[in-house]
């Protein structure tokens, strides 16, 4: 089914007729069997095509939750979600043919060289040949990593693993690209190169969805952010906006305003 | 069949880099069998299968010590003779306590004289109406190693004292032919005319009227061959081994459980039946790879070693056959283990205690025969026991693919059985 098909067939993210809407996710609720609460409730979240949306939320907010849902990984107990207005249970190979997912934790195998955890991803993502050999010496440029092509994983420093992790995500060059805290742990020099390719991807018109912890990081890079409490969408909109509707003077400010300041020990 | 080819090929290069994974799946059968067959050799000597050395002493130098030796060349017992001149009672005695021998034969000096003297006396004895309970009896000495197996020591004896009652018997016979011989000629008879004269008597005494033939169990089978650790332990270690992958293969999934790899691999379009499938190629590979270097093991270095060859004249094709599913049903089992666990310890504690408890169980350590009634009886529950069945019917009993297609579809329902749980926990672990 195509985008157009989908409004039609009442995709209900039409926030005008004709724009893209990449993610719709709609009275999300997901709870885990060991956990007395729900991870997402009533959660509802639209991505437009072409934003660079930022998931700012405390530990344990939802976050990992709501994108794992947005990528597959597993399906909400209740609630809709649609990417380019399609559904998992529908169209889950296509929806996976047009997402990159950068986990939070390292997704390289350690004793294979930066080539060959391209070259197996990107076989899995249907690329092949000269195409394949491409994107992978693209990859490896995006992340710097050229002078590193027969270094094993294992023999990397956090931020050229971070910098791999996401030029694997970016192989199969996905129209949304779903990052899960990608700069953990890593130095001041990799995150700004890091921030530099998102920026440069997104205005080539790739879709970002990112999630952190840092809000000033939110604040460097999205042009929208929404605040996630309690499995909840708290707050969303775009920064300058949102400031001046809350009348902080930082984001900071305005995150604990909504969040508390309670420690979060999940 | 492309994303089944690129999962495979990582799998191999995971493999091939990770060395301690080889030690485990190559060099611990290979040691294993080599090791085992050694040792189950020489029980094979303890127990009397092949032929158990004894050292024999004749202080005496006579004929009832030439006697004993000819009595048994025909058994299972092998003399290794000592040198009068050199060595006493004492050094047998020191030899079979110290356990350089298990038996030690002495025919103590003057024994030939007495036995001969004694022997004439009996008849003697039977014109003076004495009673034969008074006459002296000559000791041929016996030192056994308390420690050998009952089995072996009631054999070696049954098999010495066979030997003496026949010396014994012969020399009575011979005694009573000369006796009987005089006596026709007192009344007439001409000796060359009595059927029990002379010599004759020890003649007929040896005549075997009684013969015990031993058969194979199947009359269809071909090739069979007499029970052999060689043919029992290529097949059973190498299976020990291939089940051993059970466990690289839970590691290799949990390590990317245990990562952001799942996660990454979840989000990708391609069915985890991809996946799994690509695992279950590579490690099949690796199966067959294990049972070809053992198989050549056991028919190249074995030899050098002093055991017999490992041959597989019969039915090569059913050989592989059995390998390959006995591969696949490991692979099931350890796709399953990295979907249950969820830890590396995890899997590797209940991967190998399970894989050695099903080699016991399996007839893989001692065979299922040898086994109490209940373990007999719980053995056909251990996939490993439905293997090595299929390879002794194939190696050992010469039977065909036929008769081990039972033994290939439990196998075969195995590995569906632990796919199925497999495919339920990949959900549930999503």
């Amino acid at each position: 089914m195509d985008q157009t098909a989908a409004m039609k067939a009442g995709n209900p993210c039409l926030p005008e007729p004709g724009l893209n809407c990449v993610v719709s996710a709609r009275s999300l609720v997901k709870q885990y069997k060991n956990s007395d609460r729900p991870a997402l409730n009533d959660f509802s979240l639209e991505v437009q095509q072409g934003e660079f949306f930022g998931l700012l939320g405390p530990n344990g907010a939802g976050k990992t939750t709501a994108i794992s849902i947005f990528t597959g990984l597993f399906p909400a107990d209740s609630g809709s979600v649609r990417i380019r207005g399609l559904s998992f249970q529908e169209k889950e190979h296509e929806i996976k043919g047009i997402l990159g997912l950068v986990p939070q934790d390292i997704g390289l195998y350690d004793t294979l060289t930066a080539r060959e955890n391209l070259n197996f991803f990107g076989k899995l993502c249907g690329l092949s040949g000269k195409k394949l050999g491409e994107r992978i010496q693209q990859g490896l440029e995006f992340a710097r990593l050229t002078e590193h092509v027969r270094h094993r994983v294992a023999t990397f420093s956090t931020g050229m693993k971070r910098r791999l992790n996401l030029a694997v995500g970016l192989l199969n060059e996905p129209q949304l690209l779903v990052l899960d805290e990608p700069c953990v742990g890593i130095d001041a020099q990799s995150r700004h190169l890091i921030h530099a390719q998102l920026k440069e991807l997104n205005r080539q018109g790739t879709t970002i969805l990112y999630t952190t912890h840092y809000i000033e990081e939110a604040q460097e890079l999205c042009s929208r952010i929404g605040i996630i409490d309690n499995g909840r969408l708290v707050e969303q909109g775009a920064p300058p906006a949102l400031l001046q509707q809350s009348g902080r003077g930082n984001l900071e400010e305005l995150f604990l305003h909504l969040t508390g300041k309670e420690l979060r020990d999940t | 069949m492309l994303k089944i080819f690129a999962a495979t090929a990582k799998e191999l290069l995971l493999l091939r880099r990770d060395r301690t994974g080889l030690l485990v799946l190559f060099l611990m059968p290979a040691i294993l069998v080599v090791l085992i067959t050694l040792v189950q050799e020489n029980v094979m000597e303890l127990t009397g299968q092949k032929q158990t050395k004894v050292l024999f002493l004749d202080l005496d130098q006579g004929e009832l010590g030439r006697s004993l030796q000819k009595q048994l060349a025909s058994t299972t017992l092998e003399l290794v003779v000592w040198d009068e001149r050199q060595k006493e009672i004492a050094d047998i005695q020191a030899a079979v306590t110290g356990g350089g021998y298990q038996v030690g034969v002495v025919i103590p000096r003057g024994a030939s004289a007495r036995f001969q003297k004694e022997t004439a006396r009996l008849f003697q004895q039977g014109k003076e109406r004495e009673k034969p309970g008074e006459m002296a009896t000559t000791s041929v000495q016996l030192f056994v190693d308390p420690g050998i197996m009952a089995g072996l020591r009631s054999g070696v004896i049954a098999q010495l004292q066979m030997a003496l009652t026949t010396i014994a018997l012969e020399a009575k016979l011979a005694q009573l032919g000369g006796v009987l011989a005089q006596t026709m000629a007192r009344v007439g008879v001409e000796p060359e005319r009595s059927p029990l004269a002379g010599d004759k008597l020890p003649a007929f005494f040896r005549q075997p009227l009684l013969d015990l033939q031993e058969n194979q169990g199947d009359p269809g089978a071909i090739g069979a061959a007499q029970y052999k650790p060689v043919q029992q332990n290529v097949p059973a270690w190498a299976l020990f081994g291939m089940f051993f992958t059970a466990i690289p293969i839970a590691g290799s999934i949990l390590q990317e459980r245990n990562s952001g790899i799942w996660i990454r691999l979840t989000a990708l379009p391609v069915s985890p039946l991809v996946l799994f499938t690509g695992k279950a190629v590579a490690y099949m590979g690796v199966c067959l790879c294990q049972f070809l270097l053992i198989a050549l093991i056991g028919a190249f270095l074995f030899p050098s070693l002093g055991l017999p060859a490992f041959t597989v004249s019969m039915h090569p094709g059913a050989v592989l056959l059995t390998v390959g599913f006995s591969s696949l049903a490991a692979c099931g089992y350890g796709i399953f283990l990295g979907l249950a666990c969820n830890s590396y310890e995890q899997a590797s504690t209940l991967g190998s205690t399970s894989v050695v408890a099903a080699a016991a169980l399996g007839g893989v350590m001692v065979p299922v025969y040898a086994m109490p009634q209940v373990m007999q009886r719980l053995s056909i529950i251990s996939p490993l026991n439905w293997g090595l069945t299929a390879f002794q019917d194939l190696l050992l009993r010469g039977y065909s693919l036929s008769a081990i297609l039972d033994d290939l579809g439990r196998l075969l329902l195995f590995f569906v059985v632990t796919a199925l749980l497999s495919w339920k926990l990949a959900g549930i672990r999503k």
